[in-house]
């Protein structure tokens, strides 16, 4: 996931942003823009919305910059930031939030066996307008882990840092999120076969 | 290895390809097979999601423009101009940095001792009738500083109160309660319905603050009274938010962070006007 010369250019805008350098922080928006902003919109599918939030993740961040010693990657750090940023907007909005390290094992989190007709299989292709509709249903909690790795492309690693949450949760998370896609696609597919 | 066996290692094996006993599973069980074809063509088609999104130009903008604004770009060719005050002047400003780390000291003792408070019966009185939090930060719209700063400065010129918190709540109430918390339904909707509008009053130290601001770089006055704003009005909205789920941890985080930014704001301010 690293790649040197963007690690370069990017630990040298850093550095340079630290001295107040505006062309160094556009750079280190430009390298990181399109992921915040990706998982702002993934979890609260409003895109006005998801610029103000990964405007204030931005900004939270370059206040914060002078603090930055290169422990974590620096995408993690932002990534982190981000998170806190969407699930707290969540929260005020009265959206219950699934904490990253509940395991919930209830009936309803097994995955299913179906035996029904054919139009009921994900098969060949899925649908993006209702993989995204099936994404907005996922609780908050499953919604940024299944972002951050299946959309964002993060390891199981750098999510338990940027969700505070263990390695065996991030994995356990994504499953039971998966899980639950595939069985929101289905009952599209069911609805829209009925509907014809 | 079952049905039962293979879903149960799903979790781990998920992004990888199984080893030979899972292969060998999936090549006899069409429904475990199906199962995992699916959930892999979930995966496939979820990575392209992200490849079309992309923030609009004004994002940036607004994020140049508000840094700008708070002095953290500088600008090379016109430096901020701030004459090296007598000694005297700076003499009189010592109070800003012991203020701020204060203003953490306090976010760490709130984050860490106040875990099972609860709202109190004058706050959820008044929850239904007084105006509520504006949106924090990024558009700031509350109208003055709250006395936050007062309880934790004890180096401040004047002294604070020991107890501020039911106080500060039973006057500004908090905002409409999460789904999971203890308020009725009722109390929610009437809380989502009345004007929501926060107006934390003054705190000693906010002003202090920037009266020496006004003195010394007035131009910078409006810029700093309005961070000051939000940002306390962020401090009030999450401090009553724990209130209601003490045990949020991710909010106690959020909340601390909030308090590293007023800390930093006075610092940003103690190096533009010494």
């Amino acid at each position: 996931m690293t790649d040197p010369k963007k690690s370069t250019t990017e630990a040298d805008a850093i550095e340079r942003a630290k001295q107040g350098d505006e062309s160094a922080f556009e750079v280190l928006y430009h390298l990181h823009k399109r992921r915040v902003y990706s998982l702002c919109l993934r979890m609260v599918s409003n895109p006005s919305q998801a610029e103000d939030l990964a405007q204030e993740a931005f900004l939270q961040l370059f206040r914060k910059i002078g603090t930055f010693r290169g422990e974590s990657a620096f995408s993690t750090w932002l990534h982190r930031m981000t998170v806190n940023v969407v699930l707290m907007q969540l929260r005020k909005k009265g959206l219950p939030v699934v904490s990253l390290e509940e395991t919930l094992e209830t009936e309803d989190e097994a995955p299913r066996k179906e035996f029904g007709a054919e139009d009921l299989k994900l098969s060949g292709s899925i649908d993006r307008m209702q993989l995204k509709r099936a994404i907005d249903k996922l609780p908050p909690g499953y919604r940024a882990v299944f972002v951050l790795h299946d959309v964002e492309g993060f390891e199981h690693n750098e999510i338990a840092e940027i969700a505070g949450c263990s390695i065996g949760n991030s994995k356990s998370q994504l499953h039971k999120a998966r899980l639950k896609l595939r069985d929101y696609l289905k009952s599209m597919r069911a609805e829209k076969a009925k509907t014809g | 290895m079952t049905c039962a066996d293979l879903e149960r290692i799903l979790c781990d094996t998920i992004d990888g390809d199984g080893d030979a006993e899972f292969q060998a599973h999936l090549r006899s069980c069409p429904d475990c097979s199906e199962l995992v074809g699916e959930l892999n063509l979930i995966v496939n088609e979820s990575g392209k999601l992200a490849e079309a999104d992309e923030p609009p130009a004004r994002v940036w903008v607004s994020i140049a423009n508000q840094l700008r604004a708070e002095g953290i770009i500088h600008d090379p060719e016109a430096k901020p101009v701030a004459p090296v005050p007598a000694q005297p002047r700076r003499w009189r400003l010592w109070w800003l940095a012991p203020v701020a780390a204060a203003i953490l000291a306090a976010g760490s003792y709130q984050l860490t001792h106040q875990k099972n408070s609860a709202p109190t019966p004058q706050v959820a009185q008044q929850a239904p009738s007084q105006p509520q939090a504006a949106k924090p930060a990024v558009n700031p719209q509350a109208n003055q500083p709250a006395r936050v700063a007062q309880e934790v400065a004890p180096s401040a010129p004047r002294s604070a109160p020991a107890e501020k918190s039911p106080a500060q709540a039973a006057e500004h109430p908090p905002e409409p309660a999460p789904a999971r918390n203890t308020e009725s339904t009722e109390e929610v909707a009437q809380n989502q319905n009345a004007p929501r509008e926060i107006s934390p009053p003054a705190s000693a130290e906010d002003e202090q603050f920037l009266g020496e601001v006004s003195s010394r770089a007035p131009s910078m006055r409006t810029t700093y009274e309005n961070q000051l704003r939000a940002v306390n009005a962020e401090i009030l909205e999450t401090q009553a938010y724990i209130k209601r789920n003490p045990g949020d941890m991710d909010a106690r985080q959020h909340l601390m962070e909030v308090y590293q930014q007023k800390a930093m704001l006075y610092q940003l301010a103690l190096d533009h006007i010494q």
